[in-house]
């Protein structure tokens, strides 16, 4: 039995933990520049259509999320020795049918939310606007996401590097760009 | 009907918790609509936004991770008290929620240079964040500890429950906050 050293914290460490997180966290922001660029060059229209406004976090935070959940299942079944990335594969295909399905349920409850909000404001739009806004952008993020979360942790399981310390925080982020500027485009797109 | 079932798994597991960011993300939004017309005082301050919300869930989402999976090998108790690693783990998460919310604030700044766009100065955006940053970490990971503790003595697994706290309590005293330090900058700045 080896008595408990109190010096002995290892990973525990705040600066061992300060040390391998604080780089990553300085190229995730630079990553996450482009969503915030992307945000500041729209912000004309922004202002006229307040509602835009209300929809960012959720746009922003959403793709993130699904591609967090596509990864964190990804990788969870590599440590176990029972991924494939075969698309025939079942246990692949149901995870990409309930991504596509959160996603559609997600973005649809994001427009109807919004409309509410936008009533009640004052700054709505129509009901059919916030839906066409919302599922196209919502739709074609959680593609992204699921493409990017195939992608990484592939790569990263060929190149032996343990996806959950690296990949899925990158993945995350990277997602989180592509939601802003499709909804920034897509918007764009459908009021002018 | 192998698809089907595990499809439907993973669906009925993840929508209550998407459900409740959709909320936290939607009261978020509602601030930062209120946030768009202080734009003008400070150009640029839009480019934060998105980076101040994607870091809370970089580090307190780290933090939460770690404090799971010490609860579950039993290396730390789920309880408030002067326990080393605990408290390594916390001052960690400041270091690096404090740290992370200077940097952003200059390299927005560097960012708005490089593209020639109207800004804000240096000092007004180190600012922003600095009070922002520092609000969040404390009300983060007071809420994230509480919430998660509580959870593991009722039984919940602490792994379902870091996501969408950190993406919830981010997103809300996030923007809370961020709205605060603008308006507190805008009266300290003149």
């Amino acid at each position: 039995m080896i008595p408990a050293q109190t010096g002995d914290l290892g990973t525990w460490e705040a600066r061992s933990i300060v040390r391998t997180m604080f780089p990553l966290l300085v190229v995730l922001s630079i990553i996450v520049l482009a969503a915030g660029i992307t945000l500041e060059s729209a912000e004309a229209m922004i202002e006229q259509y307040g509602i835009l406004a209300v929809m960012v976090p959720t746009m922003v935070d959403m793709g993130g999320n699904l591609g967090a959940i596509m990864s964190s299942r990804l990788s969870s079944r590599l440590h176990l020795g029972t991924v494939s990335f075969d698309p025939r594969d079942p246990i692949l295909l149901g995870n990409i049918i309930a991504v596509l399905a959160l996603a559609a349920s997600v973005f649809t409850a994001l427009a109807f939310g919004a409309y509410a909000i936008g009533a009640v404001l004052g700054i709505g739009l129509a009901l059919s606007t916030l839906l066409v806004i919302s599922l196209v952008s919502g739709m074609s993020v959680a593609v992204v996401a699921i493409v990017c979360s195939i992608v990484t942790t592939y790569l990263s399981y060929r190149a032996g590097i343990d996806p959950d310390d690296t990949t899925i925080p990158i993945v995350t982020n990277v997602v989180d760009v592509f939601g802003m500027v499709i909804f920034i485009g897509v918007s764009w797109l459908v009021l002018f | 009907m192998v698809v089907r079932r595990e499809s439907w798994s993973i669906y009925r597991e993840a929508l209550p918790i998407l459900g409740i960011a959709l909320l936290g993300g939607l009261f978020a939004g509602v601030v930062l609509e209120g946030m768009v017309e202080q734009v003008r005082r400070f150009p640029g301050l839009l480019v934060m936004v998105p980076v101040f919300l994607a870091t809370r869930g970089n580090v307190y989402g780290a933090l939460g991770g770690r404090i799971a999976s010490g609860l579950h090998q039993g290396l730390i108790e789920p309880h408030f008290r002067w326990d080393e690693r605990l408290v390594n783990a916390v001052v960690a998460s400041f270091v690096n929620g404090i740290g992370i919310s200077i940097v952003i604030g200059v390299i927005t700044w560097l960012a708005l240079a490089i593209l020639g766009w109207d800004s804000a100065h240096l000092f007004e955006f180190v600012g922003i964040m600095l009070i922002a940053g520092t609000l969040t970490s404390v009300v983060l990971i007071l809420g994230l500890l509480s919430i998660i503790f509580a959870g593991y003595k009722l039984g919940y697994d602490p792994d379902n429950l870091v996501g969408p706290i950190v993406t919830t309590l981010g997103d809300i005293f996030g923007m809370v906050f961020l709205l605060f330090a603008v308006t507190v900058m805008g009266v300290l700045a003149g």
